[in-house]
């Protein structure tokens, strides 16, 4: 790295290259300074009054996320060619998400989640008192003051990922590898007296696990509940994808990876577009294999698809896309909150597409059943 | 420690240049990517590429190391990859019959420790070879997305001074820090200190002309309509909604497989049996068959 202080050859050219980064951390960027100070300094290599060098150097070095990218070229735009464009970011540093710089506008329905009067301390003490109750009532069958409070009791629902051998070993008593590394260390050690040979074994890891979430009207009395579920799970050990769907699919891994749940909600149910809209369950799951799943980074994953398998679309499309997760992926569950009994017959057509590419098929339409999902979960290895 | 490309024999001194000699290893770059490998190699940051399967992402090294007259050492990473295998590891088979050997009746060296763990029974591995050779050679750390997190940690320590301890032997360290590329496929989101370290590029899938330019230069014995026929196909093959669209390397077999069977038109029967070289999975295959016609029009 050049540290001998020729940073864009004069002194004018360096605050406004370092106002740029300002502008890019308004819109939303990650800009570190480091990547500001090799911005200046790359372009002492070349020439910072060509907007082509301009452009491309501040993209390699500023930029860290394709996602970013049409906010950088957004950015660009308005610092140096002066373009209008509707500056949603007043004088603020704190950057919003880059979701709410696009054209959106704000018809987004009011968030389900958060947002609302949190009950007294009265209400929690009330229903911590009939947790056993809560545990086995329906969720559609729930006030809002009791769903607040399952969802605190979900919060604290420790949810176990499921696990699987790595290729990485660590240390063992008793293991399938001989260490032949420490075998020399202490036969040097020892004098060739040692006769152990040390063991290694393969190191347990967390499986990925991904979470698929109908949030469309049919399903809107258990969505809120499931989301609180996906927060539960998504504070455990292992990587978590949640994503929702209705008519369209959205991740919300990253609205739910706040600390505070009532903040993590709110953002997630604002990241969903189509609450309550109809139910393309195919379209959906098609969409997050084309979009995420064939990156790899969850073969050998659980995913959990949590519907009522109301399909609006085609059914062919489901059972195809159902197939193809199925095959992709470790174990495909489902939870529908309509099989409330061991009898359940999958009376939609999109469930009997889906049907036979299930592993298993759990209710999860009380705390009780989404607890003993999260058990099933942890017990797979 | 600077390194202006002046400062290095052998550097380009212009993005226009370095463009011009990774086209004389029939690599086309365009102007973004030639400006960041350029900064790259001008701030001495590695550079790291993302973008689809099959964009030439890992082509960029290996042109890079003779554009550059460097050695290209390559680091493969894969799921459980660790220190020892990314570093250097001892050869502890030959180790512990040397051991044996000195123990048997010879007199007792001194030095017998110190000759066991010596230069004799070191194996280097990439990152050690990329270290020593400083800036004789380009380092290409590919796929680094398969790692696993605590592999990243451990390689964002070894970016940033460029020097390996080997307790026994003492520190080895790059006087000229060598280039680096970094390739992800985005099956995990790398980390930021990692992101923040280096430069970034995103490739693209290449315009049409562009891969014409691309496949007269990597497939020089397809004829120049031929190439502009698939190269059209495979741009309307990108646009269906596909499972895993295909790459320019892709683009690049199929006009050698169509060449090689002496084929000047696409025709129906001439696509079909070659299709396996352009898209790999069966719905894909389906989907592309049914829609045929359209793909194959040409004007």
């Amino acid at each position: 790295m050049t540290d001998d202080g020729r940073g864009g050859g004069g002194t004018q050219v360096v605050p406004a290259l370092a106002g740029f980064g300002r502008e890019l951390r308004a819109a939303g960027l990650r800009v570190g300074t480091g990547q500001v100070l090799s911005f200046c300094q790359g372009l002492s290599h070349l020439d910072p009054t060509d907007l082509r060098d301009l452009y491309w150097s501040g993209r390699a070095c500023l930029v860290s996320h394709r996602d970013d990218l049409t906010a950088y070229d957004a950015a660009f735009g308005r610092y140096f060619l002066g373009e209008a464009a509707p500056r949603l970011v007043a004088d603020t540093d704190r950057a919003p998400t880059v979701d709410s710089i696009g054209a959106r506008p704000l018809d987004t329905p009011a968030p389900v989640v958060g947002g609302e009067r949190r009950p007294s301390a009265e209400d929690v003490g009330q229903a911590a008192s009939e947790v056993e109750l809560l545990r086995a009532k329906d969720f559609a069958e729930c006030d809002p003051d009791e769903l607040a409070a399952i969802g605190r009791l979900m919060t604290g629902l420790v949810v176990g990922t499921p696990t699987r051998k790595t290729r990485r070993t660590e240390r063992a008593r008793k293991g399938a590898r001989p260490d032949l590394r420490r075998a020399l260390r202490t036969h040097v050690r020892h004098g060739g007296a040692d006769l152990r040979i040390p063991r290694r074994r393969p190191r347990i890891r967390p499986r990925p696990l991904v979470l698929l979430l109908d949030v469309s009207g049919s399903m809107s009395s258990y969505s809120r509940a499931l989301l609180q579920f996906a927060y539960a799970v998504a504070r455990g050990p292992g990587r978590v994808e949640v994503f929702c769907f209705g008519t369209r699919l959205t991740r919300v891994s990253g609205a739910l990876a706040r600390r505070d749940p009532d903040e993590a909600l709110r953002r997630a149910a604002e990241t969903v577009v189509d609450w309550q809209g109809g139910t393309r369950i195919g379209e959906s799951i098609r969409e997050y294999l084309r979009t995420w799943a064939w990156r790899g980074g969850f073969r050998g994953g659980v995913v959990v698809v949590c519907s009522d398998g109301l399909e609006r679309g085609d059914p062919e499309v489901l059972a195809a896309a159902m197939a193809r997760l199925a095959r992709l992926a470790y174990r495909v569950f489902w939870v529908n909150p309509l099989k409330t009994g061991p009898a359940y017959e999958p009376a939609t057509r999109g469930m009997r597409a889906a049907l036979p590419h299930i592993d298993l098929l759990v209710s999860g339409h009380n705390l009780a059943s989404l607890a003993s999902l999260g058990a099933v979960l942890e017990a797979l290895d | 420690m600077s390194t202006k490309p002046a400062d290095q024999p052998g550097r380009p001194q212009s993005v226009e240049e370095l463009s011009a000699r990774l086209g004389e290893q029939a690599y086309l770059a365009d102007r973004g990517l030639a400006t960041a490998v350029f900064l790259s190699l001008s701030l001495g940051q590695p550079l790291l590429l993302e973008g689809e399967a099959g964009v030439g992402k890992t082509e960029v090294a290996k042109a890079l190391a003779p554009a550059l007259g460097a050695e290209l050492v390559r680091l493969q990473c894969y799921e459980g990859i660790d220190a020892h295998q990314a570093l250097y590891e001892w050869d502890y088979t030959r180790q512990l019959l040397y051991a044996r050997l000195l123990q048997e009746g010879r007199e007792l060296r001194e030095d017998a420790a110190d000759e066991i763990f010596g230069p004799r029974f070191l194996v280097e591995r990439p990152l050690l070879q990329a270290v020593r050779a400083g800036d004789r050679a380009v380092l290409l750390i590919d796929e680094i997305d398969r790692a696993d997190d605590e592999f990243e940690a451990f390689l964002l320590e070894m970016l940033s001074d460029f020097q390996v301890t080997v307790p026994e032997l003492g520190t080895i360290r790059a006087e000229r820090p060598p280039a680096v590329v970094l390739t992800s496929n985005r099956t995990r989101e790398l980390h930021d200190a990692l992101k923040r370290r280096c430069l970034y590029h995103w490739i693209d899938y290449p315009s049409l002309d562009r891969e014409v330019e691309i496949l007269a230069a990597r497939a020089p014995a397809v004829p120049a309509d031929l190439a502009r026929r698939v190269a059209a196909a495979v741009d309307r093959i990108r646009t269906l909604d596909l499972v895993k669209a295909p790459g320019v390397a892709e683009t690049i077999e199929w006009a050698k497989a169509l060449a090689f069977l002496g084929v000047s038109q696409l025709e129906r029967d001439s696509v079909d049996v070659t299709l396996g070289a352009v898209v790999k999975d069966h719905d894909d295959l389906v989907r592309i068959r049914d829609d045929l016609e359209r793909i194959l029009a040409y004007d």
